[in-house]
């Protein structure tokens, strides 16, 4: 508790955790997770400190989910470890978040923005128990963080995209939970609902959580994110965009599966990868 | 059959009259209420995962239970027709049936609709076959499964209801976060430590007990309609789990009150009749209700206003003099019938679009914007297609549709294509970049109009003809063709001197637009 308290308030630098005396939010060694005689992951290390967004790349079938399982606790490693906070990640069960795909939720579910913001609340109580007063409350704060108060009634398939995202993330802000894992949160939607969720992952990083985010589109990662993971089974790169990003390493790891990326910002960026401000 | 019971009597007396003169009635209205009550919760749950189907595979796995339980009491302990023996064997036959189902599919390529089909009828056939083959121990009467028979209910059959309807109940109260998560979003179950393997098999128990319960009303066939039609027409009408179960046993009960009153009237099977009306009552729902009924989808597209018809409206009332016409006017100009024009302006004008003032209808700040962007957006379309060589005859009617294309990165495109043009090809005024240009906000020069004045605060490339950063500027009028920008440099409000930019040199320069004087 008391180290992931400070280490809460010194995550600015995004220098992955490297500092000796912050307990890393996510810290994996040599992880190596297989379901038959390929690894889904083979030996991959890294350590990502508190409050960052952390998007991971790499191409189909490169062990994407198989991290986000593995930092849930939901398989079983051949070897190595995941730990959250210092703590085993199986141990850790209900601390990391995770918000699913929109494709994979069913919009037309009986079920309010309220109710999904409850259900964070849901690991909280034995299961024959009620949901107390408290954890109504915790709900209700969790959504005006993430300004879905007034359609708390609503039920969520009449919703626009920024405000599903929204409510998800409310539910695991409810939830207690510093790490959250995203997957493909921007996969078919528009630009303007693409725009409201990066706000949301922003405000959230911003309060000082942990997101880590299975991205699909080069282009934008490096506008999206503090640092980039790319996978493709081993860990090929972990850094900032402009280190990651880089022509050679993605064309080994996508093998030119890839179309020229003739504008990708970190081939003509500076060497510590700073974000350009340019916005128009 | 009750017609004889006067109005004034007490519901009590009356049931004890109806009791005393047809004990069968009393049975069975009890057992129905039960068995509706338990089939409609769970039924909720199974219209929620999707898994009628498994729920239909379910039913009819039921037979080989039921022969298979008579077997085993009658060989092993010569019970004959034991209700606890049979209801245990439907029980594990149904869960052996789904485990089954998901085992196959999850090992073979055949999906699982395939293999539901497969595994169900084979077993119902066992049943069938069992039955037959034993016909001298088992003194099963399959037609009553197939078609049920709520008259036929005895006295264990509705003590072992009263048992299940208690446990499915139970199950359902003190589990409900954890049935409404795994239906809801497995994987943040399991994220949380929830069983979900555990609580699948508990509904699916739940689902096999209250499928045999079922089967006594309406037999194995038309079990499914019981269970089912319910939830399916509470969930046309709820926005939550918890109204949605409600709903659905409100539902469940009417269709078997009205039903078995029907049949009764109508000397016909009550188990089919139940079935029918609380189809009859789906449909009736479908069509009315109020938000995802048929008939508010259509009203709702009925009176939906095509956003095309809004912003030729607009257009028109911008183009006119004096930003005035009348509903005849626009009807006229954009032939079309004059109600639907002024259903149009009623809506636009709870929208605050426009203003209504007798018959003029004028445009307020806010439909004024959209119109100008819809005339920026025309404007750039026609421009633009003059460029690409468009006939100048075709050229209003082509952009007149592509102008209903007129999000913020398309018109940017075409204004950043065309070189960031002041008229259009007919030599109409192309409104100015509204959107982007407020005080306060970056901008590129090229955007600028003149009059426009602001600080250099960025630049992107080293070709900026001169300009540098922390340089005050004015914009004046364009010259060379519009192709060239002129600027003048400013310090302490006099002039420093004049800058030409061309297009590429006007888009790498950034400045802070400030307030025109």
């Amino acid at each position: 508790m008391q180290a992931r308290n400070t280490s809460m308030s010194t995550s600015t630098n995004p220098n992955l955790g490297g500092n000796k005396d912050q307990v890393a939010a996510i810290e994996v060694r040599n992880l190596t997770v297989s379901y038959g005689p390929v690894p889904a992951l083979l030996d991959v290390s890294l350590s990502i400190a508190p409050g960052q967004l952390v998007g991971v790349i790499g191409p189909n079938g490169s062990g994407k989910s198989t991290l986000l399982k593995s930092l849930l606790g939901f398989v079983k490693p051949d070897f190595g470890d995941v730990e959250l906070f210092g703590e085993d990640a199986d141990q850790a069960k209900g601390r990391v978040a995770y918000v699913p795909q929109r494709g994979s939720v069913d919009w037309d579910f009986p079920v309010t923005v309220g109710e999904v913001a409850l259900m964070g609340r849901y690991g909280k109580q034995r299961w024959w128990r009620d949901i107390s007063a408290e954890d109504r409350e915790i709900a209700d704060y969790a959504l005006e963080q993430v300004r879905m108060s007034e359609f708390r009634d609503r039920q969520i398939g009449q919703l626009s995209g920024g405000q599903q995202q929204r409510v998800f993330m409310a539910r695991a802000i409810a939830q207690g939970s510093e790490i959250l894992l995203l997957d493909e949160p921007f996969a078919g939607v528009d630009a303007a609902t693409e725009r409201a969720i990066l706000d949301v992952l922003e405000t959230t990083r911003e309060a000082g959580r942990t997101l880590v985010v299975v991205h699909h589109d080069l282009t934008t990662a490096s506008e999206y994110f503090d640092s980039l993971i790319l996978l493709k089974q081993r860990l090929f790169a972990h850094g900032t965009p402009a280190q990651v990003l880089h022509p050679e390493l993605l064309s080994e790891v996508y093998e030119g599966k890839l179309r020229v990326f003739a504008h990708l910002p970190a081939a003509e960026h500076s060497e510590d990868g700073q974000r350009g401000t340019t916005n128009d | 059959m009750v017609s004889g019971v006067q109005p004034m009597t007490s519901t009590y007396q009356w049931l004890v009259e109806v009791h005393q003169a047809n004990p069968y009635l009393i049975k069975a209205l009890l057992t129905g209420l039960l068995v509706t009550t338990v089939c409609s919760v769970i039924g909720c749950y199974i219209v929620l995962r999707r898994t009628s189907f498994l729920a239909d595979a379910l039913s009819h796995s039921m037979l080989a239970g039921v022969v298979g339980g008579y077997l085993v009491m009658k060989i092993l302990f010569n019970q004959e027709a034991h209700a606890l023996g049979m209801l245990v064997g439907s029980i594990a036959s149904g869960i052996f049936t789904v485990a089954i189902i998901g085992y196959v599919s999850r090992k073979s390529r055949v999906k699982d609709d395939a293999v539901i089909g497969v595994m169900y009828t084979g077993i119902f056939a066992l049943g069938g076959v069992l039955a037959s083959r034993f016909s001298e121990y088992v003194h099963v009467d399959v037609y009553h499964f197939v078609i049920g028979s709520i008259l036929g209910v005895s006295d264990s059959d509705l003590k072992m209801m009263a048992l299940v309807t208690i446990v499915v109940l139970t199950f359902v109260i003190l589990a409900f976060r954890q049935l409404q998560l795994i239906s809801f979003d497995r994987v943040m179950a399991a994220s949380i430590g929830v069983n979900v393997v555990l609580i699948d098999y508990m509904l699916t128990t739940c689902t096999a007990m209250v499928v045999v319960t079922g089967v006594q009303v309406v037999g194995i066939i038309q079990v499914v309609g019981l269970l089912i039609a319910p939830g399916a027409t509470a969930y046309l009408l709820c926005d939550r789990l918890k109204n949605m179960i409600w709903v659905s046993i409100l539902f469940g009960w009417s269709g078997f009150l009205i039903g078995y009153y029907l049949s009764e009237q109508l000397n016909v099977s009550p188990g089919g009749m139940i079935v029918v009306v609380s189809t009859g009552q789906f449909l009736l729902v479908f069509l009315v209700a109020p938000r995802y009924g048929l008939l508010a989808g259509l009203q709702r597209r009925w009176r939906a206003i095509p956003q095309q018809l809004i912003e030729d409206i607009l257009g028109v009332i911008l183009r006119a003099e004096n930003e005035q016409a009348t509903a005849a006017g626009i009807a006229q100009r954009i032939e079309c019938r004059v109600e639907r024009i002024r259903k149009a302006v009623e809506s636009l004008r709870r929208q605050e679009w426009l203003q209504v003032d007798d018959d003029i209808i004028s445009l307020t700040d806010e439909g004024r914007q959209h119109a100008r962007r819809l005339l920026r957006a025309h404007r750039l379309w026609e421009s633009y297609l003059q460029h690409l060589g468009v006939a100048e005859e075709e050229l209003h009617d082509r952009a007149h549709v592509l102008e209903h294309v007129h999000d913020e990165d398309t018109v940017d495109y075409l204004d950043d294509k065309l070189g960031h043009p002041l008229m259009d090809p007919h030599g109409a005024e192309i409104p100015e970049d509204f959107v982007h240009l407020v005080p306060g906000e970056e901008v590129r020069v090229a955007i600028l109009r003149e009059g426009h004045r602001g600080e250099v605060v960025r630049v992107l490339t080293a070709n900026t003809g001169g300009l540098e950063l922390g340089m005050q500027l004015v914009v004046g009028p364009r010259e060379d063709d519009s192709q060239m920008w002129v600027v003048t440099v400013m310090d302490q409000n006099s002039m420093q001197g004049v800058v030409r930019l061309n297009h590429a040199q006007a888009d790498s320069v950034i400045v802070k637009l400030q307030p025109s004087a």
